[in-house]
């Protein structure tokens, strides 16, 4: 084999100018890799995350109405719904010129964001209903008061949702101007491998419950690392090959500490959620009651915004579009664009996709 | 193309890994001929060589489009890489796709469970029983406190829930609640 290589060796090309400016631009590329490498370790630097200006308007228990700072030239505040538990909120506020908030407050927007916060034990008696028919409108009175509009626009991202469309639909009182439903699932019977784990046959929910109580972030880090096992090895070796770039480090860093930062479920929320949405689909069947009324999603009645993204695999786009054909306004639109749970939201792919069409889609309805 | 220096460090690696292959299987106890006894229970070679193949499929691919190699070699293998580990991601999705992983799993999980929840309630009570000797308050009565502090908070916000509601329609002056058109 050694002769092998030397004599292939003499039968490599000639060195042409570009091959050597090539081979020069990585070697100082290896040569930045080795610094910044080194700075990571021996000198991490905490992050700087949530970059835009904001205000608490209200508290109830640990969730936290936030209102972030915003010329608002655009008469029509926006309630940003996230998930509860998983993970933290600030992945929409990631960063300067990375940030969703940022992006939609700079467009005009009356910027509100509902911030479920961290539950502890003293919350596993907390179900999906009391999120839905006491803090969710509980929260969203008060950003409607705050903001000293007659009507709001509501954004529920993933998990947020089902969660809002079932407090919209069940609050026909609350003055509703637009809904948006950003990879958020609603028909369960297609959210993937999820569903397939989740399965009743194979996931007894009673039983996790009555033992652990409250679901560790543990164990909810390892159900979303196990969707996509070769994800940190991807990840490990876009950051060896873009660690000569400092904005690519700064943003990995960024990113990297929100990915490892998972928040447990209460317990009843995480029996509720797991038995009602993804056993038995309640949501898109209209069984699913809330307080004693019934989550008809045909009782939403303004314009509706469905998105998904393609390369979603906890919210694939298949569970996300039955929503339009669900809500009963004529004035709806599913789009379907580039990336994943996350990025469609947060990243590069999103400032270009994403963002400009749920702001344009919003300010021309508001 | 057999005389493609690209070509021939291709061909060089892809008798590397069959080799390397061949001693982990040797390794393993298990017959070195790819014709291995089609009844055995598990044959990783099954499980290998579609990756291998798939893997040198794309970099072959890479490295011969043209017809002079690509000076960026480095990107060329990164390119491959990412290839490589897409291919391990889908099939890696199917397998976990399948009743059988998730029978597999379901097991493991309730297996965790059974084990973990009875060393759980010893472990509590004899941490309970060491701090009520010490005169500290045990965990669970920190926690029971602490959903006393937020059932208080709860009755509280929902007064003010019914007040303002009470407020409103003051101010509508008692006319009736409108629906949302």
């Amino acid at each position: 084999m050694r002769d092998e290589l030397f004599t292939m060796m003499g039968e490599m090309p000639a060195m042409s100018a570009e091959l050597l400016a090539r081979m020069r631009e990585e070697a100082n590329r290896n040569l930045l890799r080795m610094k910044h490498f080194g700075e990571m370790v021996m000198n991490p630097k905490e992050p700087k995350v949530g970059p835009t200006p904001r205000q608490e308007i209200f508290r109830t228990n640990k969730s936290r109405l936030w209102r972030y700072e915003s010329r608002r030239t655009i008469r029509t505040p926006l309630l940003f719904v996230p998930n509860l538990g998983i993970s933290r909120p600030y992945i929409f506020d990631l960063m300067p010129k990375g940030s969703f908030v940022e992006h939609m407050t700079q467009q005009g927007f009356d910027f509100y964001l509902v911030d479920w916060g961290v539950f502890g034990e003293e919350d596993n008696g907390l179900t999906v209903e009391d999120a839905v028919t006491k803090i969710l409108p509980r929260l969203a009175r008060k950003a409607l008061e705050s903001s000293g509009a007659s009507e709001m626009s509501v954004l529920g991202y993933c998990m947020g949702a089902p969660l809002s469309a079932s407090f919209v639909a069940t609050h026909p009182e609350f003055p509703l101007k637009n809904y948006i439903d950003m990879a958020g699932p609603i028909d369960f019977a297609h959210v993937g491998l999820f569903g397939k784990w989740l399965d009743p046959r194979y996931f007894d929910v009673d039983k996790y419950v009555d033992t652990l109580g409250t679901i560790p972030a543990e164990m909810v880090k390892m159900g979303f690392k196990l969707l996509k096992p070769t994800m940190d090895t991807s990840t490990n070796l876009n950051l060896w090959w873009n660690l000569w770039n400092p904005d690519y480090v700064s943003g990995f860093n960024a990113l990297n500490k929100w990915a490892n930062e998972y928040l447990p479920f209460p317990g009843e929320f995480f029996r509720q959620w797991v038995r009602d949405f993804y056993q038995q689909n309640k949501l898109i069947k209209g069984e699913l009651m809330m307080a004693g009324r019934r989550v008809d999603l045909r009782e939403i009645r303004c314009p509706v915004l469905a998105v998904g993204a393609k390369e979603d695999n906890i919210a694939p786009p298949a569970c996300v579009k039955p929503l339009i054909d669900a809500v009963s306004t004529r004035d709806k639109e599913y789009v379907e664009l580039p990336g994943g749970h996350i990025s469609l939201i947060a990243g590069r792919g999103a400032s270009v996709h994403c963002w400009p069409k749920v702001a344009s889609w919003l300010a021309a309805r508001s | 193309m057999a005389d493609n220096p690209s070509q021939q460090l291709l061909d060089m690696w892809k008798r590397q890994v069959e080799e390397g292959t061949q001693a982990w299987l040797r390794m393993m106890g298990q017959a070195q001929a790819p014709t291995a006894m089609p009844n055995m229970a598990m044959d990783p070679q099954a499980f290998w060589r579609p990756f291998m193949d798939q893997g040198m499929a794309a970099w072959s691919k890479v490295m011969t489009q043209g017809t002079a190699p690509s000076p960026d070699l480095m990107a060329q293998w990164k390119q491959f890489l990412d290839q490589w580990i897409g291919a391990w991601s889908r099939v890696l999705e199917q397998a976990m796709g399948t009743d059988n992983f998730a029978q597999l799993m379901s097991k493991q999980l309730e297996g965790f469970l059974n084990v973990s929840a009875p060393i759980k309630k010893a472990a509590e009570q004899q941490i309970d029983a060491s701090l009520a000797g010490l005169g500290i308050p045990s965990r669970g009565q920190v926690t029971a406190l602490a959903r006393h502090v937020a059932q208080v908070e709860e009755k509280i916000d929902a007064l003010e829930d019914k007040l303002d509601r009470v407020l409103r329609r003051l101010d509508a002056g008692g006319a009736p609640r409108t629906e949302r058109a």
